[in-house]
């Protein structure tokens, strides 16, 4: 069921999830959503129950854009770079990223596995500050299972530094780790499903990475309404290997389901692997705080599995 | 009692297909023929051949299945009689040569328009290969009914100028004057027939000319494509029950089969029990003269009306096994619509991997096309009055035949 419309305030709005960077715009400069397309969505939103997701780009936006959306509630997704209150801030570099300005805030990193294995004491860093980083992997479609052993001694390496922080007391969340110690279900990224995204030219898009990757890929527009085809298709239970999966965290990237396997309800090699690798880290974390007395409110028990790809079981299922 | 069954064709999901689309060419242009992108360009050069195999044989613990067959196809695959016998023989050697498991559990397989089988070449291949070989020469039936769609193409065909009707002349003597030869090469051979909407008066009249020709066995089926017209299931039935009188009456059931009627279909399906694919695409292969490789010929851009090409690797590169995910997950019910899933007569109801994905609404394999549903239920419909008359012919026999023992004395006391 729809629950949240995401508003692209700007072409070049902020990736924040599994997106192409924003094309820079044919005529130049970006251009921000027209003011009538902004309060049209945000009508649009109010009529069908949505909540709303206001997605910034790194510049200010005019005053009369502010008005707009203050006049609904709403959540904030912003660059860092920004200055004003946000609930969601994208840090757009790791220099950039100034751990001791980020205190209790939640915070979207998007980065290879090597950049991340290389910052990875700046990681502790913002651990030690943030109340939750979503890491986004940008190379997932590069991962070999030749990786796997090197991007679990870094998820290892991950737990050790929550593991520091639980002991001070800081219950710090990091999405890689921390999810599927909390989930009892999928939960994935639900575009087209739970979510639907306004672009800046008045059209829905699943995500805000089909807008970017083609224009053409709308599904729907404000005057004519949604229009998403195949609509069962994005849900779970139309997705014949995430189904019979249990790494709830894992993205399930219906756009990179696309560009990977060509069929959205079909996630690739590399993203059921990566999942899964995160799923026996959260597993061997939840040991490691068990073996040290530090308990998670709500935290599950993971059962011990000895597949990585959920798809090798398929004939199983059928 | 004997029924003919039909034959489920060489080891039977237990063989991997791998087909060769030789050439994209035809003498003919069908009317109804699906591949909406013949040409005379693209045919398969042998380094092409050559490289395809040796990926394909080079990885044998990948292609793990029992058998194999080698399948040649088009456009008409025997224009390209010599690169398939130089390709033959290259398998036969490679084969050998490594000692591959396939080896001596390997067919060739082709479908032919059957215009060239009586040729030299074509011939002296069968000669050489006779003891691995399943030819099937496509014959639609009647000569009105084959000559409907299965015309010659003409040189105006291919700047996209359609013949007028007078101007169109059919193949079917070129064909039937080589089924004796090819049924006495292949006796138990089949012929596929295809019914598309202008084909269904001639139905009934065609299957049994091909049984008059020697030809036991007919698969025949309609078109996937949504290409039926209001009424049409009302005559394909009448067509059906016709047929079905015919052969009941005739006795041919004996000794002839037709796919048309076939005991197990027309019932409920489970949603668990009874959720397999029907379609084969993504455990077979496909490679063009391109060298692209496909999961199944109907994803080749060739064959598709609306949707671009579903490559998933060529010979360079090897096979990208994410773009088969989709297929080798597929099952009934997650690509069907709840209709098609609470079906009374779902049992038999064919579908087409290729056919869904071309009129799909998104670009995914899990989309069904349902353009056949009334033709199947029309199909059901004269499928259970064929049974229905039978059991009851064989029932009425068999009892004449208990009370013509019992009138008899068994034995003098």
């Amino acid at each position: 069921m729809l629950q949240y419309l995401i508003i692209l305030l700007d072409e070049a709005s902020v990736p924040y999830c599994h997106s192409l960077n924003p094309t820079p715009s044919p005529m130049g400069e970006p251009r921000l959503i027209p003011l009538d397309t902004l309060r049209a969505g945000i009508v649009f939103a109010m009529k069908e129950n949505l909540n709303i997701q206001f997605v910034y780009p790194t510049r200010s936006l005019p005053d009369e854009y502010e008005a707009a959306i203050e006049s609904i509630d709403h959540t904030k997704i912003k660059p860092e770079v920004l200055s004003g209150e946000a609930d969601v801030l994208v840090l757009t570099g790791w220099e950039t990223a100034k751990a001791e300005e980020l205190d209790g805030a939640t915070c979207i990193l998007h980065t290879s596995r090597s950049e991340l294995q290389k910052h990875l004491a700046k990681v502790q860093e913002l651990l030690s500050r943030v109340a939750r980083l979503n890491v986004v992997l940008t190379d997932i479609e590069e991962f070999k299972d030749e990786d796997a052993d090197a991007y679990s001694q870094m998820l290892d390496a991950l737990s050790d530094c929550l593991i520091e922080q639980f002991r001070q007391g800081r219950m710090v969340q990091l999405n890689l780790l921390t999810d599927r110690l909390l989930l009892t279900e999928m939960n994935n990224c639900g575009a087209g499903d739970t979510n639907v995204t306004l672009a800046p030219n008045g059209k829905f898009y699943l995500c805000p990475a089909f807008y970017h990757e083609d224009a053409n890929q709308s599904v729907g527009d404000l005057t004519t309404g949604l229009n998403i085809k195949n609509k069962q298709l994005l849900r779970l239970d139309h997705a014949p290997i995430c189904r019979h999966c249990d790494a709830y965290q894992c993205r399930r990237c219906i756009w990179m389901n696309g560009r990977l396997t060509l069929d959205a309800n079909t996630p690739s090699h590399q993203q059921c692997v990566i999942a899964h690798l995160e799923r026996n880290a959260s597993r061997s974390l939840m040991q490691k705080m068990q073996a040290e007395g530090i308990r998670m409110r709500d935290a599950r028990p993971i059962d011990e599995i000895n597949y990585l790809d959920p798809f090798n079981n398929y004939k199983q299922w059928k | 009692m004997n029924i003919k069954e039909s034959d489920r064709g060489w080891q039977s999901g237990m063989a991997k297909s791998i087909t060769f689309i030789v050439t994209k060419d035809c003498q003919l242009a069908c009317k109804y023929c699906y591949l909406v992108g013949k040409n005379t360009k693209e045919r398969m050069s042998w380094e092409v051949a050559k490289q395809a195999i040796d990926y394909i044989l080079d990885r044998e613990e990948e292609f793990r299945e029992e058998s194999v067959i080698w399948d040649f196809i088009g456009g008409e695959p025997f224009l390209e009689i010599d690169l398939i016998d130089k390709i033959c023989d290259y398998l036969k050697t490679e084969m050998y040569r490594r000692n591959h498991h396939w080896f001596n559990s390997y067919r060739f397989s082709f479908s032919t328009n059957g215009i060239n089988y009586h040729t030299e070449k074509v011939q002296r291949f069968i000669e050489k290969n006779r003891n691995h070989l399943s030819i099937g020469i496509t014959i639609d039936g009647t000569q009105r009914k084959h000559d409907l769609n299965r015309i010659w193409k003409t040189p105006e065909m291919e700047q996209g100028i359609a013949p007028k009707p007078e101007e169109e002349r059919g193949s079917y003597k070129d064909v039937v004057k080589n089924i004796p030869l090819w049924l006495e090469q292949f006796p138990g051979a089949s012929t596929k027939v295809t019914i598309s909407s202008a084909d269904i008066p001639y139905i009934k009249e065609s299957v049994l000319h091909l049984y008059s020709l020697g030809i036991k066995e007919v698969n025949i089926n309609c078109v996937f494509e949504d290409v039926w017209k209001d009424g049409d299931d009302k005559l394909f039935e009448e067509q059906l029950t016709e047929l079905a009188d015919a052969i009941i009456d005739g006795r041919l059931y004996e000794d002839h089969a037709c796919s048309f009627f076939m005991e197990h279909i027309g019932k409920p399906m489970d949603r668990e029990r009874d959720n397999q694919n029907w379609c084969g695409a993504g455990m077979m292969l496909a490679v063009d003269a391109a060298g692209m490789f496909y999961p199944c010929t109907r994803f080749a851009q060739y064959s598709l009306r609306s949707k671009p090409a579903w490559i998933i690797g060529n010979i360079h590169d090897g096979i990208d096994k994410n773009k088969l995910r989709p297929f080798l997950t597929l099952d009934r019910c997650t690509q069907s619509n709840e209709e098609c899933i609470n079906c009374e007569v779902a049992s038999g109801c064919a579908w087409c991997q290729g056919e869904n994905f071309d009129a799909a609404d998104t670009h995914t394999v899990y989309q069904r096309s349902t353009a056949i549903c009334k033709m199947h239920k029309a199909r059901v419909r004269a499928n259970n009055y064929y049974w229905n008359k039978l059991f009851r012919k064989l029932e009425l026999q068999e009892y004449e035949e208990q009370k013509r023992k019992s009138n008899h004395p068994a034995c003098e006391l």
